[in-house]
């Protein structure tokens, strides 16, 4: 996959703007940055660890990469069809303090079964950095996010969240077939 | 955790590649060739079919696929040197050496109640085979008479008719077309200067960019015919566009191996994938992937594509000889020498189901060759 198109893939799958939605917040609506940053940097380090150990976990389930990223497709889809019904992720019980950045933040929140999936896939074809660094972006994004407060803002990164969403499943379609094509 | 067990089950079921040696490859040939070799009839032809659950013989023939018993066993000749595989070969010719149409500017080979491009590409392909291994030249005029027949069965948009009936028929087929084409471009091998390579690339651009649409198909051809091609056309005219298209059809030829390679044939997996396909499907893809292979090893714009073509290839093999019926397999059937060395699907085994397997393993011996040596 081309380095514009892992890019996407992750930014997509990850999709910062729809993980926006259920952040734990301040009393004042902004996002609590410890569990953000731990929780993303947790979800960067799971996709590196993913990668790199992509080779043997295909091998053990005896899938080549190219037939792995048919299923890959085949998961973004349907992972993008429920993210963009269901918008806004349902609210999870938190741990308490920067234990949040564990649950739900780093999981459920940011490492769905998409991103797991992308992981293996991305890493057996680009390799650890490239897989690590689009997290990564990703990632930042999440950030970036996290003073976003107030109804409209809030709406808007729902509504652009559905739009990420309709971008996984291109990614997704587009995974399949360059799966079917591949040698 | 169900979407996972779905995704396994119905997406992505293992791939099995059972280890397989180039030793068990060369018996595997022998071992199918040997049963071409053992249905060479008083007249000639080959033993057609069988049904292994019946004890019946396939009535019935197909000429085409008798010019492709005649160029596997010349390709098998050449390869192991056979003298069995080589007089089963020439019985075959022979027989279509007396059935010859002269018409003056060409001559074709023409059994009854047809003249088919198809089968003269595959004839042609026979006796280059033939004279690359035993170094006979007599044949060469003919090979020049049933080119020219080969290019007169070309319309000037590359396309090819399937028959000659007082003309080229409008009509095309399958796999005609990439038969004339690979005709060609292996004429253009043995004969260089005579402008074949070049007749033959008039068909292979209709293949690259007109025929799946012209000739109404929904989706593109996996045509092993044409990767044969493209593999034997000479190389200064191996342009991009036909590097894409070689590039494409491996594409085609991967996904069908590896569907292959995740079929049991038991519990749920035959509801997800079914039988294993017929020998002579997969032997397709495998041997058109072997054709692209070497193209890919000579030419760097496929260089990236040699490692998963390998892998494809060496897998095809090892699932082959593994399906193969082997003698003590055989000795419990009613004919176990019309059962020895064949593949079958669902109780049946026809003639092009040795040739297609034969061919694709013919194609992998090199690589487990290599691989056994180190290289």
């Amino acid at each position: 996959m081309s380095g514009t198109m892992l890019l996407v893939a992750f930014i997509a799958a990850i999709n910062p703007f729809r993980s926006r939605g259920s952040l734990p917040e301040t009393p004042t609506g902004n996002a609590r940055v410890a569990p953000v940053v731990i929780g993303g940097t947790l979800v960067v380090g799971s996709v590196a660890a993913l990668a790199w150990w992509s080779g043997p976990v295909l091998r053990a389930l005896q899938i080549t990469p190219e037939t792995f990223k048919i299923a890959v497709g085949f998961v973004a889809v349907l992972a993008a069809g429920y993210a963009f019904v269901v918008a806004v992720p349902t609210a999870e019980p938190e741990l308490p303090g920067w234990r949040a950045g564990i649950w739900p933040v780093w999981y459920p929140r940011l490492l769905g079964p998409e991103v797991i999936a992308m992981a293996l896939t991305a890493g057996a074809s680009n390799g650890v950095a490239a897989s690590t660094g689009a997290a990564a972006v990703a990632v930042a994004g999440l950030v970036a996010l996290v003073p976003v407060r107030g109804p409209v803002p809030r709406r808007l990164v729902v509504w652009l969240g559905r739009i990420l969403s309709a971008a996984l499943v291109v990614v997704g379609i587009w995974l399949t077939i360059d799966g079917i094509r591949d040698v | 955790m169900l979407g996972t067990a779905v995704v396994r089950v119905a997406v992505v079921p293992a791939e099995v590649c059972p280890p397989v040696t180039a030793a068990e490859v060369r018996r595997s040939i022998d071992a199918a060739a040997g049963w071409l070799e053992r249905g060479v009839q008083p007249d000639g032809t080959y033993l057609y079919g069988y049904h292994r659950d019946t004890g019946v013989v396939q009535a019935g023939y197909n000429e085409v696929r008798h010019a492709g018993i005649v160029m596997v066993l010349y390709q098998a000749y050449a390869a192991t040197g056979s003298a069995e595989a080589l007089v089963a070969a020439d019985a075959g010719l022979d027989r279509a050496l007396g059935q010859l149409f002269d018409h003056g500017d060409w001559v074709a080979w023409a059994p009854p109640g047809e003249m088919t491009s198809g089968g003269n590409g595959l004839i042609v392909a026979g006796l280059v085979f033939r004279r690359q291994a035993t170094g006979d030249h007599r044949y060469d005029d003919l090979m020049r008479g049933i080119g020219r027949f080969l290019i007169a069965m070309q319309f000037s948009d590359g396309s090819v008719s399937s028959d000659w009936r007082d003309g080229p028929t409008p009509d095309h087929s399958l796999y005609s077309t990439g038969e004339t084409a690979w005709g060609l471009a292996l004429m253009g091998q043995e004969f260089p200067g005579e402008g074949w390579g070049e007749a033959a690339v008039r068909t292979i651009d209709y293949m690259v960019t007109d025929r799946d649409r012209a000739e109404g198909r929904f989706s593109r051809l996996p045509d092993h015919w044409a990767a044969h091609a493209l593999a034997d056309l000479r190389p200064d005219l191996l342009t991009d566009a036909r590097i894409d298209y070689a590039r494409r059809l491996a594409g085609y030829f991967s996904i069908r191996l590896r569907f292959e390679s995740q079929r049991l044939g038991t519990g749920i997996n035959l509801w997800v994938r079914w039988y294993p396909g017929t020998p002579a499907g997969f032997g397709t893809a495998g041997e058109g992937m072997g054709a692209l292979r070497h193209l890919a090893v000579d030419d760097q714009r496929l260089a990236d594509l040699v490692g998963g073509m390998d892998d494809r290839v060496v897998c095809t093999a090892a699932l082959m000889v593994d399906r193969q019926i082997t003698p003590a397999e055989a000795a419990s059937g009613p004919h176990p020498m019309l059962e020895e060395g064949a593949w079958f699907y669902r109780g049946y085994s026809q003639m092009d189901d040795q040739q297609h397997t034969i061919t694709s393993l013919l194609e992998a011996l090199p690589v487990l060759e290599a691989r056994e040596a180190g290289r």
